[in-house]
């Protein structure tokens, strides 16, 4: 050992350079463990493709001025079949092309579930780190209000939110916040509590730190890796659930979103003109699916109790 | 510090560094109050190691833990007493001078426990430092080595990371502010975005540099291998002994006046621990640290450290020179304890242990804690409460609470 000491003083020029690999290679190995899983694999990809299409609405379809967000109305060209010229996937009962429907969808359904779970993820780790971290009576009051928030099925009270509020995309928006955020308060909660006792935090605290640094540094980091987890969930359940309220009509009409579409096309479905319906239906499911199935994988890659195959 | 207590004298005498008298510590159970600390006293003399040694739930730890108020309260209640400690800085009254009030020593003497949030973060990491029982879970998984040594030094030692990058004379105002604050990590988001350019950028990657340096420097002093390469690694990739050895690092990085061992070595395996040992009192000998060394091995105590204190169920028991302890017990307890101990010297037979249980600390009855166990026990034991003395005429640092040496 006394060896090796002294070597080591010599090697310190090569530092830079050492640090530098060490990382390359933890964050190769982390990437590596995440494409293990095939599953994962299928879902990353299908999430890839969702957000490149996403990104390149504009150039995948001629945007509709003055707002691109409301579907293109084709009166003469109503009801065609898919693979009809100027429209790939056919029209709806309107006019409206169902193509450019699905791919404005995943812009739609894409800045949805950003903003929401951006927003609830804030709201809920602000609040839950606040239980977790002043505990007593604070704790106390703010879980019970959570606990009200989770009595009601997430479905039917953010359908009572947003009904009150009057049929508009931004009180879908909303609506899924108020709902959404009090998952993220109740995980963040435990995992500050668990995360306060490590002999780590008493270790920070006896070398001097102040309360905010020990938050910043030693609390938070490591309780962050179950919401990320459920943040990447969310973004497939929280399309699901828009979709769902968009298509009980709780959307301004006519707004390119897949929810939307597929009430629209769900009249012609009994007189045989499935595809208006399907194609959208099967974009909300595709989402759905991949988020799930990406963040299943992030949770086996994250979760504390398989770090040791790490 | 309450207005009352600044006015009386504190008395501690030149050569001891911290003193702990008549520590009371309990907690809050549903059954009642768990008396944990029980008037426990002791004494740390200045460059020395006291070991306090005692079986699991005496109250070693929480004796420990007093010293850095790191006992929640609640469940945690402070009952009673005072752990007065040494500081460095000069006295309120005669400015350094010696006077009766800081009892000729020119240094301020404060009580750990009545010291505010503020004021004890000023004393953590700098003046007093801890290690941990079990180094696997003292360190943050989510920070490399470098950074969590790196916080000791930013904390407390900036003028020294500003000298190592060879700054410290030729900054001039808004240059030497923003370059603390850095070194702080207490910069906002203007200052974050004024550092990323020049001439701040050179300036903090030579100030990169010199944490680099310090922390190297701190890891070599544990004789860690390649500090350099370990250093950017993750706790999770070191073995238990190195993360031991980050932590003795990051531990005596400030070189404190007073450094708390909480069974440093009882998560290691044998042939570690021995190098651990070595390693504490090496270092200890070379800073003329004080070190209280928690342990409930009596013989590793006797290897390593100077002074001894015996615990037994929320009180001290017995306590001196560790060498005259090991010889010479008093106490019906320390007895036990060596008896227990296996031994190369004797012929080989089954070890004796003490019979019976440590007794329930909720709401204790009056009278000696060892009388259950005790095979020496008076018709008194029971009823009265032993007191600390002086037993033999040779050694005044000998002290046994037992009512056979009345």
């Amino acid at each position: 050992m006394k060896q090796d000491f002294q070597t080591s003083a010599v090697a310190i020029e090569d530092l830079n350079d050492s640090a530098f690999k060490v990382r390359l290679r933890r964050n190769f190995e982390i990437i590596q463990n995440v494409l293990e899983n095939p599953t994962t694999v299928i879902g990353l990809v299908i999430v890839i493709l969702m957000l490149l299409m996403a990104l390149f609405a504009p150039i995948i379809t001629e945007p509709n001025m003055p707002d691109p967000y409301q579907m293109p109305r084709d009166w003469q060209a109503a009801r065609s079949a898919p693979l009809t010229p100027g429209h790939v996937l056919g029209t709806t009962n309107r006019g409206g092309d169902v193509f450019y429907g699905v791919v404005w969808g995943a812009r739609t359904s894409l800045k949805l579930s950003l903003i929401v779970v951006s927003l609830t993820v804030v709201v809920g780790v602000i609040i839950g780190s606040v239980a977790g971290i002043v505990g007593g009576k604070v704790d106390e009051i703010l879980m019970r209000v959570v606990d009200v928030f989770l009595s009601i099925p997430e479905l039917i009270f953010a359908l009572a939110i947003a009904a009150i509020l009057g049929p508009s995309f931004t009180n879908i928006i909303l609506a899924l916040v108020v709902v959404f955020w009090v998952k993220y308060a109740r995980i963040m909660r435990a995992q500050v509590i668990r995360i306060k006792q490590r002999d780590y935090v008493d270790a920070a605290r006896v070398m001097g730190d102040s309360k905010m640094q020990i938050y910043l540094k030693d609390i938070l980091p490591n309780s962050f890796s179950p919401v990320m987890v459920q943040a990447t969930l969310d973004m497939g359940n929280i399309v699901l659930v828009g979709a769902t309220l968009s298509f009980i009509g709780l959307s301004e009409a006519g707004i390119a979103e897949w929810g939307v579409l597929v009430s629209e096309g769900q009249a012609g479905i009994s007189a045989g003109r499935w595809w208006a319906s399907t194609f959208p239906g099967l974009m909300v499911f595709l989402w759905a699916l991949a988020f799930n199935l990406v963040g299943d994988g992030l949770r086996d890659v994250l979760d504390p109790r398989t770090e040791t195959k790490r | 510090m309450s207005p009352d207590t600044a006015n009386t004298p504190d008395l501690l005498p030149e050569n001891l560094i911290s003193s702990v008298t008549d520590l009371k510590v309990y907690f809050q159970s549903k059954q009642g109050m768990v008396h944990s600390v029980d008037g426990v006293s002791f004494d740390i003399v200045d460059g020395e190691m006291m070991g306090l040694v005692g079986e699991t739930g005496c109250g070693k730890s929480v004796t420990a833990r007093s010293f850095m108020q790191l006992i929640q309260t609640p469940p945690g209640v402070l009952a009673g007493g005072k752990i007065q400690f040494k500081s460095q800085k000069n006295c309120r009254k005669c400015e350094g001078a010696k006077c009766d009030f800081c009892s000729n020593t020119g240094k301020q003497i404060l009580d750990l426990l009545s010291l505010s949030e503020n004021e004890i973060r000023e004393l953590r990491g700098e003046r007093i430092a801890m290690i941990f029982q079990d180094p696997g879970k003292a360190l943050n998984p989510g920070l490399t080595i470098r950074t969590q040594l790196a916080e000791v030094f930013q904390e407390h030692r900036e003028n020294d990371v500003l000298e190592k990058a060879g700054l410290a004379n030729n900054l001039n105002g808004i240059n030497s502010y923003l370059l603390k604050k850095y070194i702080r990590q207490e910069t906002n988001l203007i200052s974050k975005i004024v550092l990323k350019f020049p001439p701040f950028r050179g300036l903090l990657k030579k100030v990169d540099k010199a944490i680099n340096g310090l922390v190297t420097k701190a890891l070599a002093e544990t004789q860690i291998p390649n500090p350099n390469k370990i250093m950017e690694r993750y706790p999770h990739e070191l073995s238990g002994g190195m993360k031991q050895r980050v932590m003795i690092a990051q531990a005596i990085a400030c070189n404190p006046d007073l450094l708390i061992a909480d069974e440093p070595t009882t998560a290691l395996d044998v042939t570690v621990q021995a190098r651990v040992l070595d390693l504490i009192k090496d270092l200890q000998k070379r800073h003329k640290t004080s070190v209280l060394y928690i342990s409930h091995d009596l013989s590793l105590v006797r290897r390593i450290c100077d002074k001894v204190a015996v615990m037994y169920a929320g009180k001290i028991v017995e306590t001196g020179d560790a060498e005259t302890i090991f010889n010479d017990p008093k106490h019906p307890y320390t007895k036990g304890l060596i008896k227990a101990l296996p031994s190369m010297t004797h012929e080989r037979g089954k070890l004796e242990a003490i019979e019976g249980m440590v007794p329930e600390l909720i709401n204790p009855k009056l009278g000696c804690r060892f009388a259950s166990r005790c095979k020496q026990k008076k018709s008194n034991c029971e009823n009265n409460d032993p007191e600390l003395k002086v037993v033999s005429n040779k050694d005044k640092s000998h002290k046994v609470s037992c009512f056979l040496y009345e």
